[in-house]
């Protein structure tokens, strides 16, 4: 299995605690991978006089922004933010403020600035597809006439930086003290579902919500996550997104019960989406002589293939497993949103039928489907023999899991396992989460759907 | 004894196992009991009186016990009698405790029990060898599907050794209580017992999943994995404890039940409880050979109707399961 190492560059209580080097709980990363990163970063943190510039002219509105328990001043998460507009306005990332979102009853936003002032925050409004979040301080006077950092124009030519264009990304790093990365900018990230930018500089627990800015200081971007098994592979929400956001929510009211509704109409659109987007590509062959086996185009997803070695006296079997880059963050143990696509063919031939019945069999029977965990109940399964794809008979697991706080949301996990042959076969696994219930019904026709024969060998090539 | 016909009682003295170790029969009443030389039945226990009872007739014929001068008293039943006490015995005999000692009065008006059978071996001879060449068969296929062609034979050492060895440990140890309960080692029987046992286990285990894939049911896969397995294990269970203590069998029935019972139930509702199902597998996993594909196939569509009823259950799941957490997040309840 390919674990992509996406960690969120927000620092919890833990790594704060345990100082540098230390790994997050949003960190799956051993702290290796972490001391690795930091060791490679002060080649290119050596800062130029731009970012001398830019860190001079930002330091009034770049802030440090904590959630705390209302009944103890230990911060539950600290992350960065700045302010948009002159009246104290400011972004920063969902995931910083998530267990306020979640909990407000148990929980309190506090922001400090550079110069050491501090005052109590409000959630005006949230996107928790693309992770960003409004926040405007109960008290205004002090972050008055500190300025706004500018949006860079999002509409017309020049609204984006060249490729390689050095960009700047400011916060305050496992709440040392505030900093300034230097970096290239790359671009849309490739195969990602929810637009992100690929950053190629260094983002740090803590700098998370914290601003990316071009060499004239307007906003290319929100600083959210960096890959852990890869060197300066840094993500950013596109600025064009924090636009909206404070367009949609600058004068709203502020939010003090949980936002689990809004969370919940936020998926649903977005599964609504992404579901149909989905159905809409074809499935691109998987290259079977005898199965048709549904693959994902690489669109949004990244497909993983390993297979048995090839002088096994054993099983043959090729495995392909597609994952989507993006899943949207809801709190530290949940994510949700993704769709992933996987499946083994298996070939008895050296092995005989009853050999072949057992392995195929154990294989079917590993799979696990979803647990009762702090937000979900377990899955429920129902089971079918369906024929398919001209006569294919295909054995059916569906499995569905509710989540508590967002009744109208399940997640899917489809298992199929074809039934024609003693010796030969095919198992697949789709999961999904986050979908309406209309949806996953859809989505689990269409999985099934993509199985069939192969053309009749005539016209093979 | 030269005249059956003079025997007026006889009075046995049991071991622990409840068999007569020592007897006296009895001419003539009174008999005395106790620790001195002077008695008809010396009692050699410490916590036996010098003269401890006394067994004579009341005026009715019937035997009459009097305690003499004992601190432990005599146990009748569950009456302790003190010292100086009399009582008439009930006509089909008793049990006397005295000091440690048991004695047993049988009366010529004492019933009899009916002969009891010898506990013999389920099987012996041949038919326990061939029974035992079957099953070591079974679970050399067993690991020949296992293994790859052309495994290493070294692959089948842990097996060739384990599953005797497993096996024989497992007969020794029921052996060893038949040793300490019946005096006999009895390893054979309890070898028939695991054998025949272990066979019908590998039928039922062949049988019942692979009927539960050809035929589309999966409650059958799945009772036969919660429920068949442990009842199996139950009944052999009892087979051996039966052999072990034939006349403890309605004991054991009940207690055996009770533990199954028990079992079942506490799975079952940590099952609702914590999957919100009555079985622990998600899903039948036994996967038909073409030939044994016996349930018919439905189209895709099928699927939709079959996820209908998912819907309203697993709601109804998350909603309780939010009303049980609470307050956590800040929701009033």
């Amino acid at each position: 299995m390919r674990a992509a190492g996406l960690a969120l560059v927000l620092a919890a209580a833990q790594t704060v605690a345990h100082a540098a080097g230390a790994s997050a709980p949003t960190l799956p990363e051993p702290a290796a991978s972490v001391a690795q990163a930091a060791a490679s970063a002060p080649a290119s943190t050596a800062v130029s006089g731009t970012g001398q510039r830019i860190y001079a002219d930002m330091r009034p509105r770049l802030l440090q922004v904590r959630t705390l328990l209302k009944t103890q001043d230990s911060q539950s998460s600290v992350g960065s933010a700045f302010l948009v507009t002159p009246e104290g306005h400011l972004i920063t990332n969902y995931h910083v403020v998530s267990s306020y979102a979640l909990a407000p009853q148990r929980h309190r936003l506090v922001y400090a600035t550079v110069d050491g002032k501090q005052g109590a925050l409000e959630l005006l409004a949230f996107d928790v597809l693309h992770d960003l979040a409004l926040l405007r301080p109960v008290d205004p006077a002090p972050l008055r006439g500190r300025g706004a950092v500018p949006f860079r124009p999002s509409e017309g030519p020049g609204s984006e930086p060249e490729r390689g264009a050095r960009i700047f990304s400011l916060g305050n790093p496992l709440d040392v003290g505030f900093a300034v990365t230097e970096g290239a900018y790359n671009g849309l990230a490739e195969r990602h579902y929810l637009p992100t930018l690929f950053f190629g500089g260094s983002l740090s627990a803590g700098m998370s919500g914290g601003p990316a800015l071009d060499a004239q200081g307007r906003l290319v971007g929100v600083n959210v996550a960096a890959r852990r098994d890869g060197e300066q592979v840094s993500f950013l929400v596109p600025a064009a997104l924090a636009q909206a956001l404070l367009v949609r929510g600058r004068d709203a009211r502020p939010i003090t019960q949980p936002v689990h509704a809004e969370i919940e109409r936020q998926l649903l659109a977005h599964q609504a989406a992404l579901v149909d987007t989905f159905i809409a590509q074809p499935w691109r062959p998987a290259g079977h002589p005898r199965y048709r086996i549904p693959v994902p185009m690489e669109t949004f997803a990244r497909c993983w293939g390993s297979g048995a070695p090839a002088a096994t006296r054993g099983l043959v079997f090729e495995r392909s497993d597609c994952t989507m880059d993006s899943a949207v963050y809801i709190d530290e143990r949940l994510r949700t949103g993704s769709i992933g696509v996987r499946h083994e063919t298996y070939d008895g031939s050296r092995l005989g039928w009853l050999r072949f019945q057992q392995r195929y069999n154990a294989s079917f029977h590993n799979e696990s489907v979803g647990g009762r965990d702090g937000h979900r109940v377990a899955a429920q399964c129902t089971e079918r023999t369906v024929e398919t794809g001209g006569g294919l008979p295909l054995r059916a697991v569906v499995c569905l899991q509710a989540y508590k706080k967002l009744p109208q949301l399940f997640d899917l996990t489809v298992l199929t396992a074809s039934l024609d042959s003693t010796e030969a076969g095919v198992q697949g696994r789709l999961d999904a989460q986050g979908l309406s219930f209309d949806n996953a019904q859809r989505l689990t026709r269409h999985y099934l759907e993509g199985y069939g024969w192969t053309a009749p060998k005539t016209a093979v090539r | 004894m030269d005249r059956p016909e003079d025997r007026r009682a006889l009075i046995e003295l049991l071991d622990r196992d409840g068999r007569a170790r020592r007897t006296l029969d009895v001419l003539a009443w009174p008999v005395t009991l106790g620790r001195a030389l002077d008695n008809t039945w010396v009692l050699d226990d410490p916590h036996v009186a010098p003269h401890h009872a006394t067994l004579g007739t009341a005026a009715d014929g019937r035997v009459l016990l009097q305690v003499g001068g004992s601190r432990n008293g005599v146990q009748l039943g569950r009456q302790l009698l003190q010292a100086g006490a009399q009582v008439v015995l009930p006509a089909d005999g008793a049990v006397l405790g005295i000091g440690g000692l048991r004695l047993r009065l049988r009366l010529p008006t004492s019933p009899l029990a009916p002969e009891t059978l010898l506990a013999r071996p389920l099987v012996a001879g041949r038919t326990l060898w061939a029974m035992l060449a079957a099953w070591g068969l079974i679970q050399a296929l067993h690991r020949w599907v296992q293994l790859d062609p052309g495994a290493d034979w070294v692959q089948w050492l842990p097996w060739l050794l384990g599953l005797p060895g497993g096996l024989a440990v497992w007969c020794g140890l029921w052996a060893l209580g038949s040793k300490l309960f019946r005096h006999g080692f009895e390893f054979g029987s309890h070898a028939a017992i695991a054998l025949a046992w272990l066979l019908a286990y590998e039928a039922v285990d062949l049988l019942l999943p692979n009927a539960g894939a050809a035929l589309g049911w999966p409650w059958l896969w799945q009772a036969y994995h919660q429920w068949g397995l442990p009842l199996l294990a139950m009944l052999l269970v009892r087979a051996h404890l039966r052999q072990l203590l034939p006349q403890r069998g309605g004991a054991i029935n009940i207690s055996l039940a009770l533990v199954l019972v028990a079992g079942i139930a506490v799975n079952l509702a940590v099952n609702l409880r914590q999957l919100g199902r009555v079985f622990g597998d998600p899903y039948m996993s036994t996967l038909p050979p073409p030939a044994l594909r016996w349930g018919g196939t439905q189209p895709v569509q099928a699927m939709d109707a079959a996820l209908l009823p998912l819907r309203g259950a697993l709601q109804q799941q998350a909603r309780e399961a939010s009303e049980d957490d609470g307050d956590n997040d800040g929701n009033p309840p």
